[in-house]
């Protein structure tokens, strides 16, 4: 059997789960301008409040899924409202918002673990009989190609919203210049909450999918989280279409990396590909 | 008894690595989060070299530390390209491209299996075998490294380090290579931890990749934030006290698997409410 065609559809899976991630994470950095870690953790928050939502209470399964993305928001938020904004408003070095915000990701990812022990858990009830489709001669199943349309709507509807709404061009002025934005009567601290509890949410969304996918566990969002920021910044930072670019070029380089060689290697050859391109080419593929 | 031996033992490792760590983020101000790689780098070269060829411990410790040079000075060049935020981003990628190597180079490091029997170091026919003697000699490494690094900082060449860390520019203006100092200190960090790493490999008798993931370098950068940037006796202060407060966690009666996550918690709490409130740590000298 010829493995290309399904390197490809893989290639474009994983490039589609990189795409949410690095989506709320480029909305994120764009409006604020620092590494928010600690949105890294949120991936696994969204899918254990499904996992409880939908399978222990037995919810509703949209349902359970929109609770997810707003336990997710609203942590998110409150990670801003309490530890971030104090900070920034403080003039604190983005070193200072770094540390602090490992250790919001530490301390989330450790209380998921105790609420929920470190176990590997599923969130579909129907594990391996889901609809297959074939696609170019290789296999994708309907979760997948769900998260593969759910990205591109995402994409498509984040550009336009920050194109055509008073909210997008709040955004964009805050991630311009916060203190101009300031002057001219943007309410920054409501302009960026609302921003992180947005990219959280969608944090929460892409956890809640590769859930469905594979599974979760309380340390995904650290590989998640990387794969985000890795796509966001050879994309180019801050760039909507670059993140989604980033991210499938990324989901491309670490399944043919990996075609004659162990799949353990996905994260070394993903943090390759980011020094390389810091090295030869900080500004990612499309410039903000 | 042997239960404080073991808490004493665990300090002067810890006590050594937050020493190094230190030397390159407090002292010098790079914020580098990958210090477990060098830690696990010194651990596997002692380790291979003490259960393959039988060599002495004390000679294993010194090609450890000749062989965590070269690869430090290899990353520690190409880390010297970036600043701030990408720094630590890029630093992050080593330490999980290492962690990768350990985990695949399965010839080598016998992969998740681990590295099984490995000796107690011996000094003209007598072997640290008791762990009371390996407590005293631990706590001679870690007090022959500590009035190694005092007397470093306080030499001409730990001078032109701080100045690095307050105004690398005004340096350059001053005729000082820069880049030469980075990448010393940041060598002589690694080859420290190398060593606690040889001391870690040796006293536990067994190792495997997982002691050396980013979450052990965040833990490592914990010390060294908690006992205060730039201080030598901060980071060993650091390293106690994170320490020995699971150890109470623990007497509280958790059961083992949560008191390992209540560690987790309390690492990322303590390092966002000394952003918050106490960004120069314990007994810092400067703040992030």
């Amino acid at each position: 059997m010829d493995i290309v065609p399904q390197l490809i559809v893989n290639s474009i899976i994983a490039g589609a789960i990189y795409t949410m991630v690095a989506l709320g994470f480029n909305l994120i950095y764009g409006t604020a301008r620092f590494f928010d870690l600690g949105y890294g953790a949120l991936t696994a928050v969204g899918g254990y409040a499904v996992f409880y939502f939908y399978k222990s209470l037995g919810l509703n399964i949209f349902f359970a899924i929109v609770i997810g993305m707003l336990v997710s928001g609203l942590l998110g938020w409150l990670l801003y409202r309490f530890i971030y904004a104090p900070l920034r408003e403080r003039k604190s070095s983005s070193m200072v918002l770094l540390v602090a915000a490992l250790g919001a990701f530490t301390a989330i990812q450790a209380v998921i673990a105790i609420l929920f022990t470190s176990q590997f858990q599923t969130l579909s009830t129907s594990a391996g009989n889901d609809h297959v489709y074939e696609i170019l001669g290789g296999v994708i199943t309907q979760v997948q190609l769900i998260t593969l349309i759910i990205g591109i709507v995402l994409m498509l509807g984040m550009a336009l919203s920050l194109k055509y709404t008073m909210f997008g061009k709040a955004v964009k002025a805050v991630g311009d210049d916060e203190e101009v934005s300031k002057i001219v009567g943007i309410n920054t601290r409501v302009v960026i909450g609302k921003v992180f509890f947005i990219g959280s949410a969608i944090a929460g969304l892409a956890g809640i999918l590769v859930g469905f996918d594979t599974g979760i566990e309380p340390t995904m969002g650290l590989s998640l989280l990387l794969k985000g920021v890795i796509a966001s910044i050879i994309g180019g930072i801050g760039n909507i279409y670059g993140g989604v670019l980033g991210a499938f070029f990324l989901g491309f380089v670490e399944n043919f990396g990996i075609w004659k060689i162990s799949g353990e290697w996905k994260d070394a050859i993903a943090f390759g590909v980011l020094i390389i391109f810091l090295l030869f080419r900080p500004q990612g593929i499309l410039k903000r | 008894m042997e239960y404080l031996i073991h808490i004493g033992i665990l300090i002067c490792i810890y006590g050594i690595l937050g020493l190094s760590l230190n030397l390159i983020v407090g002292v010098t101000g790079l914020l580098s989060i990958t210090q477990a790689a060098f830690y696990g780098i010194g651990a596997y070269a002692t380790a291979i070299l003490l259960t393959t060829v039988g060599m002495n411990f004390f000679f294993a410790v010194l090609i450890g530390m000749a062989i965590t040079a070269v690869i430090s000075l290899g990353i520690g060049f190409v880390l010297s390209k970036f600043k701030d935020d990408y720094y630590a981003l890029g630093s992050f990628g080593f330490n999980i491209i290492v962690y990768s190597i350990f985990l695949n180079w399965q010839s080598l490091t016998r992969g998740p299996l681990g590295i099984p029997g490995i000796g107690r170091p011996s000094l003209f026919g007598f072997t640290f075998s008791e762990n009371i003697w390996f407590l005293v000699l631990s706590a001679v490494f870690l007090v022959a490294i500590y009035f190694f690094c005092e007397y470093l900082t306080n030499s001409s060449f730990g001078r032109v380090l701080k100045g690095i860390r307050e105004d690398e520019e005004a340096l350059r203006v001053f005729g000082y290579n820069t880049l030469f100092y980075k990448l010393a200190i940041f060598v002589i960090g690694a080859m420290l931890a190398s060593v606690a790493g040889a001391l870690f490999a040796s006293y536990i008798t067994f190792i495997d990749p997982s002691t050396f993931t980013l979450t052990e370098s965040i833990f490592l950068l914990a010390i060294v934030i908690l006992g205060g940037l730039a201080s030598n006796k901060g980071a060993v202060i650091g390293a106690a006290v994170l320490i020995l407060l699971p150890e109470i966690l623990r007497f509280v009666g958790f059961p083992s698997d949560i008191a390992a996550q209540m560690r987790q918690v309390t690492y990322g709490v303590i390092l966002i409410v000394l952003m918050l409130y106490r960004p120069q740590g314990l007994v810092g000298e400067y703040k992030l």
